[in-house]
């Protein structure tokens, strides 16, 4: 990102109201969601941190870390119910609440600074609601379709998961996890435009999608550990790296390359349409990108991952081995 | 050298909140965790993004202007 040719100016009439509409209306979702996600949970068949035997679509002999678990920690699972589910350790460990909200906060004051009031907005709104909806739309077909969780007795390649920590919600993704989404997507793509500054888009963002990607490979193996268990896979991914799906590290990857090429066209769109139909033009495409990237997993990992395999003679594959 | 990082410390956001959550999130984390050995050495997978992200923080510093 270089800042100095993606910067819009203000435009005080025009941001206001944006951001009265944009703002407003997350928060109203968020309120909404984190009352259904807390107040009823039935409606979304939210599985109950307290009672693990209840769980559903997957269960816990279901998940990835069931296999990865000693017989002690199964039984202790089972009797005290998710690790760490208190509201100190939710919002105040380094994926709870309001540890997120204050990085956000941080980047957002940066964004703000190098491009703008609309720009940076766009990237948290944007990016937010990408990812909020990528990975509710992920969790909801699994719970809500059995043929996704039931995958490795059914040989589907493609697995479902959910989040089990988090105070406010959009949808069925802790609002934590979509503002580091963003948080983490800006600094690192950031990071790639500062590091390499005469590189096109293309490159900047793959970079950015791969910097984001090598923190998460150690990152998650620690957060879906029995210790924190703040999300959990079900079996059935052909290709799993350190005992998690390995479509997680692909979503990572591309999540944040798209979303960096989308969101560095929108200076183009302003100055082709005006402000006004560039941000409905820029949340359109978003959403549009959503659904491809949706669509293009579910074959990738049906089709494409098993092909491959085949065609080097194996049927699953587990990077390290024993891990 | 920290006075004029603080001076102009939101250059250094991104970096900041990378820095503590890696720390926090992935080193300090992995510490807890029992049971799965080589968790905290898997860490050194991350030394290209941490190499690349002190690469940006040095170069941010060298472009602010003298005090």
């Amino acid at each position: 990102m270089q800042s100095h040719s993606l910067y819009v100016s203000a435009d005080p009439s025009f941001d206001r109201k944006f951001a009265f509409i944009t703002y407003g209306l997350l928060i109203l979702l968020i309120v909404f969601f984190t009352y259904l996600h807390h107040g009823r949970p039935d409606v979304l068949q939210v599985p109950d941190n307290a009672n693990i035997s209840a769980w559903k679509n997957p269960s816990l002999e279901q998940t990835n870390i069931y296999d990865r678990m000693t017989g002690t920690e199964r039984a202790q699972v089972r009797e005290k119910g998710v690790p760490g589910t208190g509201i100190l350790p939710v919002l105040f460990d380094s994926q709870g609440d309001l540890t997120a909200f204050i990085f956000a906060i941080l980047c957002f004051i940066h964004a703000r600074k190098h491009y703008g009031f609309w720009m940076a907005s766009c990237f948290l709104i944007g990016s937010f609601v990408f990812t909020g909806l990528q990975e509710s739309i992920a969790i909801l077909l699994g719970r809500f379709t059995a043929g996704q969780a039931y995958a490795a007795a059914e040989q589907v390649t493609h697995g479902t998961y959910f989040f089990t920590k988090g105070v406010l919600w959009f949808i069925e993704t802790p609002v934590a996890v979509c503002l580091s989404w963003f948080w983490i997507a800006y600094a690192c793509v950031f990071t790639a435009g500062k590091v390499f500054p005469r590189m096109g888009v293309l490159g900047r963002a793959t970079i950015g999608g791969l910097t984001a990607m090598i923190i998460d490979l150690w990152l998650d193996p620690v957060a879906t550990s029995p210790e924190f268990m703040m999300w959990l896979w079900a079996k059935g991914d052909l290709i799993r790296v350190l005992g998690i799906n390995h479509s997680n590290f692909v979503g990572w990857f591309l999540l944040i390359f798209l979303f960096a090429i989308l969101w560095e066209w929108m200076p183009a769109l302003v100055r082709k349409w005006g402000r006004a139909k560039a941000t409905i033009a820029f949340f359109g495409i978003v959403l549009l990108t959503d659904v491809a990237m949706l669509i293009f997993l579910v074959v990738y990992n049906t089709y494409f991952v098993r092909n491959v395999l085949h065609l080097f003679g194996v049927s699953e594959l587990q990077i390290p081995p024993g891990w | 050298m920290w006075r004029k990082i603080w001076k102009h410390k939101v250059e250094f956001y991104p970096y900041f909140s990378i820095y503590l959550f890696w720390f926090v999130g992935s080193f300090l984390s992995s510490l807890r965790v029992q049971n799965r050995p080589g968790i905290v050495t898997l860490g050194l997978i991350t030394i290209p993004s941490i190499l690349l992200i002190t690469i940006a923080f040095v170069k941010t510093y060298k472009e602010l202007p003298a005090d």
